[in-house]
């Protein structure tokens, strides 16, 4: 059991020993109770009931009114105690959870064994979870006391501790899903820090203090104010006006902005989120390895990096950054740009003169700089690339479910556990693997190994394999891993970015 | 007047005539200030905002053209056959067209490109529909004018069809005010499509128009608010040159205007 | 008596615009189901079943003949019901009156703002008629037709409240709450907005002016030795007001479309960002719902416009 105290010093330990935060300051006095932190969200929450949303950008929203199960360590992503207390593998098939006492939803529903078992068995049952893969290892879930469940498993998945830091993990009050049903999306009770009060669409969601909130003395803030504005250069525009506190998923490009305005403090940090192609492996000339290795030489990451982000991001060659504990050097010097050898490839693979690509991508500036950035670098080895954009939604479904497109220009915004990560979108039938099939068979038992290891060591191993795999097959382009780029007023205190990146607010505090 | 013959030669040679391709990147070059090389600087990407300028010009004139042509074909015959056969028909009609002009027009395009999928082309359809109502009113209003003209009955005491009718007789004696209501409709979609792009509904890169490029150059407000200039000034003085050679019509055809 | 012969003609008016609306309606309706794809699909989300895409579609009533929905659709409308959001799954009556009062505020300053500035700008080019001060207004109006007004927004975001820091940049604040900060809020896109106002209530009223003065009818008392301004006040300015009326209705109709891109440019959560995002996600329920609304407000005012037409002019009323 920690203080709250404890585990901001660990925190912050962690992060000076990680990759180091760019302009955050950290010493930043005693924490204040009192005070709503206004903050600019970047989209409209999709469902503000983690069983039922699929965005990945509603986290911000419910981390303020939802508690994990398991939490992770900001800096390395290591699972810690959340309304789990501990955890432990009896066995590689089973996994026991005791749950903290004196936990209470916001509606005073206790969160004990039995209320964790209802939400578990929702998100795997409910014909509206939409996280049923996420726990698709689980085979049953058995309260053994007031406090205890124990998980069976259909297979070893050491996976499952940090798949509950995500969605499947926080929990919601029984009482208020039952009574509410389909109308919990609009009317969410957890057990985080905060409990919902309102949510005008496209335009503000509002949060409270929960008086009886688990972490003694916790929160600082009184409420969290978020007022939608999808441009973020509106977003910054409005912070730095000072009509809000906080803004994230800021471009780097920004961070000149910031800088100008002496009221602000940008923060910054290495993350998970990888902008990239998904390649379509079942349709025509991408079914063809030369091809996708083309694809991949062909584009300059630096460039892209510098034209897109303003040099403040790392260039992607794996799905994993390079501070990750699973990432493996080796494999990241496999595609250096290398126009001339694209060239050789596509020539090799019958494309001497060029080969027209029906690409998907979204509307907003940002991406359309970046596929203006990408149709330039592509054109000189000879590929024509036809961008088809529109809403998220509408592309990600044009692109997976209508097999519409080649590739795909999007992002990769993370999962916990990496092992997720592969599965999701290399796996066979992954919603996210628009082939629905693997594209080489040694995938399935590559996969399966990184969640049968149970220590790091062996992990990481298991994870090197299989991203040796992926890369020679050339099954994605990754581009960049955006660094997390928010901007805050002056009186904010106490925030930090963590690798997952999107913004917790937890430990915030306003100064008087 | 002079303008326009201008800018329409500047589209047709556009490759020509911009010093650069309007797509030719360099990232270290860029939101650079106006020099010799680069008249009007460079935009986000480093590409050269005077030869994008120039290579919109197509662009957004197709886009106007294209959205006066959807309201031509639609508007025209419309208005032709309610003014000429009168009676229910008109009456329907009138009806249906006093309905379209009560819809603030930019809004109701933006509901349809919403509806037909984004793109340019299907934003000037769009903005072409709703148009179109303006063109029927004119040109029905017009057909009633000339339908009471004398050698419009004699046409008809000699039994000519009804097309050949509309087509000799009415159509070139009801076309002067058309023209006119044309060319000023041009400004208007030209401000349309440059909204329309401004929303990211029109355009799609990597094409360059001046509607997308200010939205680019909203996106670098703070830090080079230079860059919405040369757009703006762009869309400003096109859609001024279709007004004044829209007046100028106005005049030059309609003898009781020239009183003024 | 007039009184009586006015409430007839109220009613009768009243009535008149029924079909009409009926009419918009279903040209709303109809453009929108056009749509190429489907829309269940895309509702149900990622990782979505085929029972899933089903089910969401009969939920939706999406399944059933164009006819049917489109009845249904307007029997709720009648009834104040214009179904709910798509996306959100919130009542779209809901979300139109919790935004109508942002847009308001800003269409009401910009019309105010035209006709405060349009109007003497008219007066005195129509008075001053070949004088520099004509010309000067004149090519005024000219340039502020053909002004992108969400061009001027942003040029006036970079100047007053970016580099100067005199208005917010963004968003809104409710009238009701803080009067003040609501105003200025609104200040800048009104501003932005009214710019073509002025120029079109400046031009229409200038030429209608100067043909009033220069009938026979204003030669005579300028004859008898009225001073232009007499004449002008007295007779140029209460035969204008026909024109002026017209304007206005027009000039609603093209605000009520402008401020959706100006509403973008400051990020106010108005009936323009509403539509905007509705038109983009596909959600037609909102798309229809907006512009109903506003085509409802539109043919209100040219209800209220013609009856105002009959008071100033009794010879209307009489046809």
């Amino acid at each position: 059991m920690q203080s709250p105290f404890e585990l901001d010093r660990r925190a912050f330990l962690a992060m000076l020993a990680a990759a180091a935060p760019v302009g955050s300051a950290y010493a930043q006095g005693t924490p204040r109770k009192g005070g709503i932190l206004k903050v600019s969200a970047a989209s409209n929450p999709s469902s503000l009931d983690p069983t039922t949303g699929g965005a990945g950008s509603d986290h911000i929203f419910l981390y303020t009114m939802f508690d994990t199960l398991v939490a992770f360590d900001y800096a390395t992503l290591q699972p810690i105690p959340g309304l789990a207390e501990s955890w432990t593998y009896d066995d590689p098939l089973t996994l026991t959870l005791n749950i903290r006492p004196g936990v209470v939803f916001h509606d005073g529903t206790p969160c004990d064994a039995a209320a964790v078992k209802e939400n578990l068995d929702r998100n795997r049952f409910d014909e509206r979870s939409n996280v049923k893969p996420d726990l698709s290892t689980v085979a049953d879930v058995a309260v053994t006391g007031p406090l205890q469940l124990v998980l069976k498993l259909k297979q070893p998945d050491t996976a499952l501790p940090l798949i509950l830091s995500d969605r499947a993990g926080m929990m919601s009050s029984p009482t208020a899903f039952k009574a509410l049903g389909r109308g919990h999306d609009r009317a969410p009770v957890g057990a985080g820090p905060w409990k919902f009060v309102s949510w005008a669409d496209n335009e503000r969601v509002i949060v409270t203090r929960h008086d009886r909130y688990w972490r003694a003395g916790m929160p600082f803030l009184d409420g969290v104010e978020f007022q939608v504005i999808p441009e973020v250069n509106t977003g910054l525009r409005s912070v730095i006006a000072g009509q809000n506190d906080f803004v994230y998923f800021l471009s780097p490009q920004q961070k000149q902005i910031i800088d100008r305005a002496k009221n602000l403090t940008a923060v910054t940090g290495p993350t998970l989120y990888c902008v990239q192609f998904y390649i379509n492996t079942a349709r025509g000339p991408m079914g063809d390895v030369r091809v996708r290795q083309a694809l991949n030489h062909a584009v300059d990451r630096e460039e892209f990096n510098r034209a897109t982000m303003n040099g403040l991001s790392e260039p992607a060659t794996l799905t994993l950054p390079s501070a990750h504990w699973a990432f493996d050097k080796q494999m990241a010097q496999a595609y250096p740009y290398d126009p001339d050898k694209a060239r050789k490839l596509l020539a090799e693979a019958g494309f001497k003169d060029g080969l027209d690509i029906q690409a998907l991508g979204y509307t907003d500036q940002r991406h359309v700089q970046r596929q203006e950035v990408l149709i330039e670098q592509y054109r000189k080895v000879g590929i024509r690339l036809k961008f088809t954009n529109g809403t998220i939604p509408e592309m990600t479904n044009a692109f997976f479910v209508e097999k519409k497109g080649d590739i795909y220009l999007s992002a990769w915004t993370g999962r916990p556990d990496p092992s997720l990560t592969y599965q999701l979108m290399f796996g066979a039938g992954s919603f996210y693997n628009a082939s629905r099939t693997e594209a080489v068979p040694e995938i399935g038992p590559a996969l399966l190994e990184t969640r049968r290891s149970q220590d790091l060591a062996g992990r990481q191993k298991a994870f090197a394999a299989l991203q040796k795999i992926i890369t020679e097959n050339a099954l994605v382009v990754p581009l960049v891993f955006q660094f997390e780029m928010d901007a805050h007023g002056q009186k904010v205190k106490g925030y930090k970015p963590n690798l997952l990146g999107k913004p917790k607010f937890e430990n915030v505090w306003l100064e008087g | 007047m002079v303008f326009l013959i201008a800018l329409f030669a500047l589209a047709l040679t556009a490759p020509v005539v911009a010093p650069f391709a309007p797509t030719t990147q360099n990232v270290n070059n860029t939101l650079a200030e106006p020099s010799l090389q680069h008249l009007l600087g460079t935009d986000d990407l480093g590409r050269d905002v005077f030869s994008r300028l120039i290579h919109g010009a197509p662009t957004t004139l197709y886009a106007s053209f294209l959205a006066v042509c959807v309201a031509c074909v639609l508007g025209i015959p419309v208005g032709l056959l309610a003014g000429f056969l009168g009676g229910w028909v008109d009456d329907a009609i009138s009806r249906v067209i006093d309905t379209l002009l009560s819809f603030p027009a930019i809004v109701l395009a933006i509901g349809v490109t919403g509806a037909l999928g984004i793109g340019l082309t299907n934003g000037m359809i769009s903005v072409g529909i709703v148009f179109s109502p303006q063109l029927a009113r004119l040109v029905r209003a017009q057909t009633l004018v000339v339908k009471q003209e004398l050698y419009v009955d004699a046409a008809r005491c000699f039994g000519a069809s009804l097309w050949r009718i509309i087509l000799r007789h009415i159509m070139p004696n009801a076309i002067q005010p058309v023209i006119v209501q044309i060319t000023l409709l041009l400004a208007v979609a030209l401000l349309a499509e440059a909204s329309l792009s401004f929303l990211g509904l029109g355009v799609q890169p990597p094409q360059p128009s001046w509607g997308a490029m200010l939205a680019r150059a909203y996106n670098y407000m703070e830090i080079a608010p230079e860059q919405m200039y040369a757009p703006g000034l762009a869309i400003m003085f096109t859609a001024l040159a279709f007004n004044t050679l829209g007046e100028a019509l106005r005049v030059a055809l309609d003898p009781t205007a020239k009183r003024r | 008596m007039i009184l009586l012969r006015h409430g007839r003609m109220i009613r009768r008016r009243a009535f008149q615009i029924v079909p009409v609306i009926i009419l918009a309606t279903f040209v709303v309706f109809g453009l929108l189901q056009l749509v190429p794809g489907d829309i269940a699909v895309t509702l149900a989300g990622e990782n979505a079943t085929d029972a899933r895409i089903q089910q969401i579609r009969q939920s939706y009533g999406l399944d059933r003949p164009f006819l049917v929905q489109y009845g249904t659709w307007l029997w709720n409308a009648v009834h104040l019901d214009l179904s709910r959001s798509y996306l959100s799954n919130e009542p779209v009556l809901g979300q139109i009156l919790h935004r109508f009062p942002t847009s308001l505020l800003i269409v009401g300053g910009a019309l105010s703002l035209s006709l405060l500035i349009g109007i003497p700008l008219g007066v005195l080019a129509a008075t001053k008629s070949g004088s520099k001060l004509d010309t000067a207004v004149t090519s005024f109006a000219s340039l502020g037709v053909a002004l992108p007004n969400f061009w001027l927004a942003m040029i006036l975001v970079a100047t007053f409240a970016l580099s100067w820091n005199w208005f917010p940049a963004t968003g809104s604040v409710a009238l009701a709450k803080d009067p003040a900060k609501a105003l200025l809020h609104a200040a800048l896109p009104a501003i932005a907005l009214a710019a073509g106002g002025v120029a079109e209530v400046a031009r229409q009223l200038r030429s209608a002016l100067i043909e009033i003065l220069s009938s026979q009818y204003v030669r005579t008392l300028h004859a008898k030795g009225l001073s232009p301004m007499a004449i002008l006040w007295k007779h140029g300015l209460k035969n204008v007001s026909v024109t002026l009326l017209t304007v206005i209705g027009l000039l609603v109709n093209r605000l009520l479309g402008a401020t959706v891109v100006v509403e973008a440019v400051f990020a106010i959560p108005g009936m323009g960002s509403l539509i905007v995002h509705a038109a983009i996600h596909k959600d037609f329920p909102v798309v229809q719902g907006v512009v109903l609304s506003m085509v409802v407000i539109v043919i209100s005012l040219n209800l209220l416009i013609d009856l105002l037409y009959t008071l100033l002019d009794p010879r209307v009323g009489l046809k």
